[in-house]
Protein backbone atom coordinates (compact mmCIF):
# COMPACT_ATOMS: atom_id res chain seq x y z
CA UNK A 1 0.00 0.00 0.00
CA UNK A 2 2.94 2.45 0.83
CA UNK A 3 4.42 1.93 -2.31
CA UNK A 4 1.14 2.14 -4.27
CA UNK A 5 -0.10 5.60 -2.79
CA UNK A 6 2.70 7.29 -1.58
CA UNK A 7 2.83 8.89 -4.68
CA UNK A 8 -0.72 10.38 -3.95
CA UNK A 9 0.71 11.64 -0.71
CA UNK A 10 0.04 8.99 1.91
CA UNK A 11 2.65 7.89 4.59
CA UNK A 12 1.70 4.87 6.46
CA UNK A 13 3.82 4.60 10.26
CA UNK A 14 3.14 1.30 11.95
CA UNK A 15 3.37 1.27 15.21
CA UNK A 16 3.84 -1.47 17.44
CA UNK A 17 1.99 -1.76 20.51
CA UNK A 18 4.19 -4.07 21.87
CA UNK A 19 6.74 -4.17 24.78
CA UNK A 20 8.63 -6.46 22.79
CA UNK A 21 11.69 -5.45 21.11
CA UNK A 22 13.52 -8.40 19.28
CA UNK A 23 9.74 -9.86 18.95
CA UNK A 24 8.68 -6.61 16.89
CA UNK A 25 12.46 -6.42 15.43
CA UNK A 26 11.78 -9.86 13.83
CA UNK A 27 8.10 -8.88 12.24
CA UNK A 28 9.83 -5.65 10.65
CA UNK A 29 12.59 -7.68 8.79
CA UNK A 30 9.15 -8.82 6.66
CA UNK A 31 8.50 -5.01 5.89
CA UNK A 32 11.51 -2.92 4.84
CA UNK A 33 11.00 0.12 3.74
CA UNK A 34 8.34 0.69 5.98
CA UNK A 35 8.09 3.23 8.64
CA UNK A 36 7.52 1.25 11.70
CA UNK A 37 7.99 2.54 15.50
CA UNK A 38 7.58 0.92 18.47
CA UNK A 39 5.59 2.13 21.59
CA UNK A 40 6.71 -0.01 24.84
CA UNK A 41 4.32 1.76 27.04
CA UNK A 42 0.91 2.13 24.86
CA UNK A 43 1.49 5.74 24.68
CA UNK A 44 -0.05 6.04 21.18
CA UNK A 45 -3.08 3.28 22.10
CA UNK A 46 -3.88 5.70 24.71
CA UNK A 47 -3.50 8.84 22.92
CA UNK A 48 -5.90 7.44 19.60
CA UNK A 49 -7.90 4.83 21.53
CA UNK A 50 -6.97 1.90 20.18
CA UNK A 51 -8.39 -1.30 22.37
CA UNK A 52 -7.27 -3.86 20.00
CA UNK A 53 -5.10 -4.40 17.02
CA UNK A 54 -4.54 -4.39 13.90
CA UNK A 55 -6.22 -0.96 13.76
CA UNK A 56 -5.58 1.87 11.58
CA UNK A 57 -6.59 5.42 12.29
CA UNK A 58 -6.69 7.75 9.07
CA UNK A 59 -4.73 11.45 9.45
CA UNK A 60 -5.88 14.27 7.06
CA UNK A 61 -2.95 16.86 5.71
CA UNK A 62 -3.95 19.28 8.04
CA UNK A 63 -3.36 16.87 10.89
CA UNK A 64 -7.55 15.65 11.98
CA UNK A 65 -8.67 12.50 12.35
CA UNK A 66 -10.92 11.86 9.48
CA UNK A 67 -11.12 7.93 10.43
CA UNK A 68 -10.99 6.84 14.44
CA UNK A 69 -9.45 3.60 15.80
CA UNK A 70 -10.78 0.97 14.58
CA UNK A 71 -9.94 -3.18 13.45
CA UNK A 72 -9.14 -3.11 10.17
CA UNK A 73 -6.82 -5.76 8.88
CA UNK A 74 -3.85 -5.71 6.26
CA UNK A 75 -4.55 -9.01 4.46
CA UNK A 76 -7.24 -11.91 5.44
CA UNK A 77 -5.20 -13.90 7.81
CA UNK A 78 -7.79 -13.36 10.79
CA UNK A 79 -11.15 -13.21 8.57
CA UNK A 80 -12.46 -15.93 10.14
CA UNK A 81 -12.47 -14.50 13.30
CA UNK A 82 -13.00 -10.90 12.92
CA UNK A 83 -15.07 -11.43 10.31
CA UNK A 84 -13.27 -8.31 8.41
CA UNK A 85 -12.70 -8.04 4.61
CA UNK A 86 -9.30 -6.37 3.77
CA UNK A 87 -10.24 -5.09 1.00
CA UNK A 88 -13.09 -3.42 1.87
CA UNK A 89 -10.90 -1.18 4.07
CA UNK A 90 -8.02 -0.70 0.81
CA UNK A 91 -11.04 0.16 -1.46
CA UNK A 92 -12.06 3.02 1.11
CA UNK A 93 -8.68 4.50 2.04
CA UNK A 94 -7.95 4.42 -2.07
CA UNK A 95 -10.75 6.20 -2.48
CA UNK A 96 -9.73 8.63 -0.02
CA UNK A 97 -6.15 9.21 -0.92
CA UNK A 98 -6.71 8.98 -4.46
CA UNK A 99 -9.90 11.30 -4.53
CA UNK A 100 -10.09 12.58 -1.43
CA UNK A 101 -13.30 11.23 -0.75
CA UNK A 102 -14.28 10.67 3.36
CA UNK A 103 -16.39 8.24 4.63
CA UNK A 104 -17.62 10.12 7.70
CA UNK A 105 -18.24 13.36 8.55
CA UNK A 106 -16.51 15.39 11.68
CA UNK A 107 -19.95 14.63 14.25
CA UNK A 108 -19.61 10.90 12.94
CA UNK A 109 -15.98 10.68 13.68
CA UNK A 110 -16.01 12.44 17.01
CA UNK A 111 -19.07 9.68 18.22
CA UNK A 112 -16.97 7.19 17.26
CA UNK A 113 -14.25 7.87 19.46
CA UNK A 114 -13.72 5.44 21.84
CA UNK A 115 -13.80 7.21 24.91
CA UNK A 116 -11.79 6.12 27.37
CA UNK A 117 -13.05 5.98 31.36
CA UNK A 118 -11.26 6.48 34.74
CA UNK A 119 -10.70 2.80 35.22
CA UNK A 120 -9.24 2.09 31.45
CA UNK A 121 -7.09 5.26 32.33
CA UNK A 122 -5.87 3.62 35.62
CA UNK A 123 -5.51 0.05 34.01
CA UNK A 124 -3.23 1.46 30.97
CA UNK A 125 -1.10 3.60 34.43
CA UNK A 126 -0.66 0.00 36.13
CA UNK A 127 0.34 -1.85 32.49
CA UNK A 128 3.22 1.06 31.87
CA UNK A 129 4.67 0.17 35.37
CA UNK A 130 4.63 -3.86 34.76
CA UNK A 131 7.04 -3.14 31.72
CA UNK A 132 9.41 -1.12 33.81
CA UNK A 133 9.42 -3.43 36.51
CA UNK A 134 9.47 -6.35 34.12
CA UNK A 135 12.22 -4.45 32.64
CA UNK A 136 14.18 -3.82 36.33
CA UNK A 137 14.13 -7.99 36.37
CA UNK A 138 11.00 -7.69 38.60
CA UNK A 139 8.96 -10.31 37.72
CA UNK A 140 6.25 -10.63 40.59
CA UNK A 141 6.07 -6.59 40.30
CA UNK A 142 5.27 -6.55 36.77
CA UNK A 143 2.61 -9.42 37.13
CA UNK A 144 0.67 -7.72 40.06
CA UNK A 145 0.33 -4.27 37.79
CA UNK A 146 -1.19 -6.96 35.23
CA UNK A 147 -3.12 -8.22 37.25
CA UNK A 148 -4.30 -5.09 38.39
CA UNK A 149 -4.50 -3.29 34.86
CA UNK A 150 -6.95 -6.55 33.88
CA UNK A 151 -9.23 -6.06 36.64
CA UNK A 152 -10.00 -2.75 35.84
CA UNK A 153 -10.26 -2.77 32.10
CA UNK A 154 -11.45 -6.73 31.24
CA UNK A 155 -12.57 -5.80 27.93
CA UNK A 156 -9.48 -4.33 26.31
CA UNK A 157 -7.39 -6.25 24.02
CA UNK A 158 -3.78 -4.47 24.30
CA UNK A 159 -4.43 -4.74 28.01
CA UNK A 160 -5.53 -8.32 28.42
CA UNK A 161 -3.97 -9.90 25.05
CA UNK A 162 -1.04 -7.79 25.00
CA UNK A 163 0.18 -8.01 28.39
CA UNK A 164 0.03 -12.17 27.57
CA UNK A 165 3.79 -12.37 26.73
CA UNK A 166 5.06 -10.43 29.64
CA UNK A 167 3.21 -13.11 31.77
CA UNK A 168 4.19 -16.09 29.83
CA UNK A 169 1.15 -16.68 28.60
CA UNK A 170 0.26 -18.01 24.96
CA UNK A 171 -1.53 -15.06 23.65
CA UNK A 172 -3.04 -18.22 21.26
CA UNK A 173 -3.43 -20.53 24.33
CA UNK A 174 -6.16 -21.47 26.48
CA UNK A 175 -5.93 -18.36 28.70
CA UNK A 176 -6.23 -16.27 25.51
CA UNK A 177 -10.04 -18.30 24.57
CA UNK A 178 -11.36 -18.36 28.17
CA UNK A 179 -10.96 -13.82 27.44
CA UNK A 180 -12.00 -14.37 24.45
CA UNK A 181 -15.24 -15.95 25.74
CA UNK A 182 -15.89 -13.39 28.35
CA UNK A 183 -15.41 -10.75 25.75
CA UNK A 184 -18.13 -11.85 23.61
CA UNK A 185 -20.22 -12.17 26.54
CA UNK A 186 -19.34 -8.38 27.48
CA UNK A 187 -21.44 -7.64 24.12
CA UNK A 188 -17.86 -7.44 22.20
CA UNK A 189 -17.00 -4.11 23.05
CA UNK A 190 -14.64 -1.99 21.13
CA UNK A 191 -14.85 -3.91 18.11
CA UNK A 192 -17.43 -2.28 15.86
CA UNK A 193 -17.29 -4.36 12.03
CA UNK A 194 -17.12 -7.46 14.00
CA UNK A 195 -20.48 -6.81 16.17
CA UNK A 196 -22.37 -4.70 13.18
CA UNK A 197 -22.12 -1.38 14.24
CA UNK A 198 -20.27 -1.16 10.99
CA UNK A 199 -19.41 2.29 8.80
CA UNK A 200 -21.87 3.59 6.03
CA UNK A 201 -20.41 1.43 2.69
CA UNK A 202 -18.33 -1.07 4.54
CA UNK A 203 -19.95 -4.61 4.29
CA UNK A 204 -18.31 -6.73 6.79
CA UNK A 205 -18.64 -10.48 5.38
CA UNK A 206 -18.94 -13.91 7.12
CA UNK A 207 -16.26 -16.08 6.47
CA UNK B 1 15.55 8.43 43.43
CA UNK B 2 12.19 7.13 41.96
CA UNK B 3 11.40 6.98 38.65
CA UNK B 4 7.51 8.78 37.29
CA UNK B 5 6.58 7.53 33.65
CA UNK B 6 4.49 9.89 31.42
CA UNK B 7 3.43 9.94 28.71
CA UNK B 8 6.87 11.02 26.52
CA UNK B 9 9.86 9.78 29.14
CA UNK B 10 10.71 7.88 32.37
CA UNK B 11 11.85 10.51 34.97
CA UNK B 12 14.16 10.00 38.00
CA UNK B 13 12.96 12.18 40.40
CA UNK B 14 13.57 13.09 43.82
CA UNK B 15 10.27 11.85 46.08
CA UNK B 16 9.32 11.38 49.97
CA UNK B 17 7.95 7.89 49.58
CA UNK B 18 6.09 6.63 52.77
CA UNK B 19 1.93 5.85 52.51
CA UNK B 20 1.88 8.43 50.46
CA UNK B 21 4.05 9.32 46.95
CA UNK B 22 5.19 13.10 47.63
CA UNK B 23 7.47 15.82 45.82
CA UNK B 24 8.71 19.58 46.10
CA UNK B 25 6.81 21.63 44.22
CA UNK B 26 10.12 22.23 42.42
CA UNK B 27 9.89 18.77 41.45
CA UNK B 28 5.92 18.41 40.83
CA UNK B 29 6.95 21.50 38.02
CA UNK B 30 9.68 19.95 36.51
CA UNK B 31 7.54 16.37 36.49
CA UNK B 32 4.05 18.55 34.72
CA UNK B 33 4.97 21.84 34.14
CA UNK B 34 2.67 23.45 36.42
CA UNK B 35 3.80 25.41 39.21
CA UNK B 36 2.34 26.13 42.91
CA UNK B 37 1.15 29.57 43.52
CA UNK B 38 -1.32 30.75 46.13
CA UNK B 39 -4.10 30.64 43.53
CA UNK B 40 -3.64 27.14 43.07
CA UNK B 41 -1.72 24.96 40.04
CA UNK B 42 -0.97 27.63 37.41
CA UNK B 43 0.50 26.85 33.97
CA UNK B 44 0.96 29.72 31.61
CA UNK B 45 -2.22 31.97 32.08
CA UNK B 46 -4.28 28.93 33.37
CA UNK B 47 -4.70 28.26 37.38
CA UNK B 48 -6.39 25.73 38.75
CA UNK B 49 -7.68 25.95 41.78
CA UNK B 50 -6.78 23.13 45.01
CA UNK B 51 -9.96 22.26 46.50
CA UNK B 52 -8.94 19.40 48.10
CA UNK B 53 -5.86 21.08 50.39
CA UNK B 54 -5.69 18.40 52.89
CA UNK B 55 -5.49 15.43 50.36
CA UNK B 56 -3.33 17.42 47.99
CA UNK B 57 -0.82 18.32 50.70
CA UNK B 58 -0.78 15.67 53.78
CA UNK B 59 2.34 17.57 54.59
CA UNK B 60 3.58 20.76 54.72
CA UNK B 61 5.20 21.83 51.54
CA UNK B 62 5.30 18.53 50.12
CA UNK B 63 2.33 17.69 47.20
CA UNK B 64 0.56 14.58 46.68
CA UNK B 65 1.22 13.21 43.52
CA UNK B 66 -1.94 10.91 43.22
CA UNK B 67 -4.31 13.76 44.52
CA UNK B 68 -2.58 16.97 42.94
CA UNK B 69 -2.86 15.24 39.34
CA UNK B 70 -6.62 15.51 38.96
CA UNK B 71 -6.21 19.05 39.88
CA UNK B 72 -4.01 18.83 36.56
CA UNK B 73 -6.29 17.13 34.36
CA UNK B 74 -4.33 13.63 34.62
CA UNK B 75 -4.21 10.69 36.43
CA UNK B 76 -1.47 9.39 38.58
CA UNK B 77 -0.54 5.55 39.74
CA UNK B 78 2.04 4.85 42.12
CA UNK B 79 3.52 1.92 43.49
CA UNK B 80 4.89 3.03 46.51
CA UNK B 81 7.06 -0.21 47.80
CA UNK B 82 9.39 -0.01 44.64
CA UNK B 83 9.73 3.25 43.31
CA UNK B 84 7.53 3.36 40.48
CA UNK B 85 4.94 5.48 39.30
CA UNK B 86 2.77 6.35 35.74
CA UNK B 87 0.91 9.43 34.91
CA UNK B 88 -1.15 10.15 31.78
CA UNK B 89 -4.11 11.93 30.97
CA UNK B 90 -7.30 12.12 33.07
CA UNK B 91 -10.15 9.80 31.29
CA UNK B 92 -12.37 13.14 30.85
CA UNK B 93 -9.17 15.43 29.30
CA UNK B 94 -8.14 12.49 26.87
CA UNK B 95 -11.57 12.18 26.08
CA UNK B 96 -12.45 16.12 25.44
CA UNK B 97 -9.02 15.63 23.25
CA UNK B 98 -10.41 12.88 21.01
CA UNK B 99 -13.30 14.98 20.68
CA UNK B 100 -11.53 17.60 18.57
CA UNK B 101 -10.22 15.45 16.20
CA UNK B 102 -6.81 16.98 16.52
CA UNK B 103 -4.63 14.10 16.04
CA UNK B 104 -2.57 14.01 19.31
CA UNK B 105 1.28 14.75 18.86
CA UNK B 106 3.73 11.75 19.68
CA UNK B 107 7.45 10.90 19.05
CA UNK B 108 8.51 7.29 19.30
CA UNK B 109 11.92 5.09 18.21
CA UNK B 110 11.96 3.47 15.06
CA UNK B 111 13.69 -0.14 14.46
CA UNK B 112 16.83 1.87 14.59
CA UNK B 113 16.30 3.69 17.71
CA UNK B 114 16.02 7.01 16.00
CA UNK B 115 13.29 9.71 17.58
CA UNK B 116 10.42 9.75 14.39
CA UNK B 117 7.13 12.05 15.13
CA UNK B 118 3.87 13.01 13.67
CA UNK B 119 4.61 16.27 12.59
CA UNK B 120 7.74 14.63 10.60
CA UNK B 121 4.60 13.62 8.02
CA UNK B 122 3.16 17.05 7.99
CA UNK B 123 1.23 17.90 5.18
CA UNK B 124 0.54 14.71 4.15
CA UNK B 125 -1.95 12.21 4.90
CA UNK B 126 -0.61 9.47 7.41
CA UNK B 127 -2.41 5.76 8.33
CA UNK B 128 -1.54 4.87 11.32
CA UNK B 129 -1.29 1.15 11.84
CA UNK B 130 -1.43 -0.38 15.10
CA UNK B 131 -0.02 -4.03 15.21
CA UNK B 132 1.91 -6.23 17.58
CA UNK B 133 3.63 -9.00 17.47
CA UNK B 134 1.59 -10.86 19.67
Amino acid sequence: MQEELGPYGLTIIAVAIDSDLAAVQEWAAHAPGLTILIDRDYTVAEQYGIVNVPATVWIDEDGRIVRPADTAMGDDRFRAFAHVDSSVHHAQLRSWVIDGERLLDDSTVAELMEQPSPELQQARLHRRIAVELHDRGDVDGAREHLASAAGLAPNDWVIRRGSMPMNDVDPFGEQFFAFVGEWMQAGSPGYRLATGREYPGDTPQQA
Amino acid sequence: MATVINDTEHVEVEATIGEHWLLEPEAFESLTGWTLKPEGMCREDVCAPILRKDAVFPEAGLIDLVEAAPVIGMTAVVDTARGVAAMTASAAVRGASMTTLQAPAFTLPDMHGNPVSLHDFDRRKVLLLAWSSW
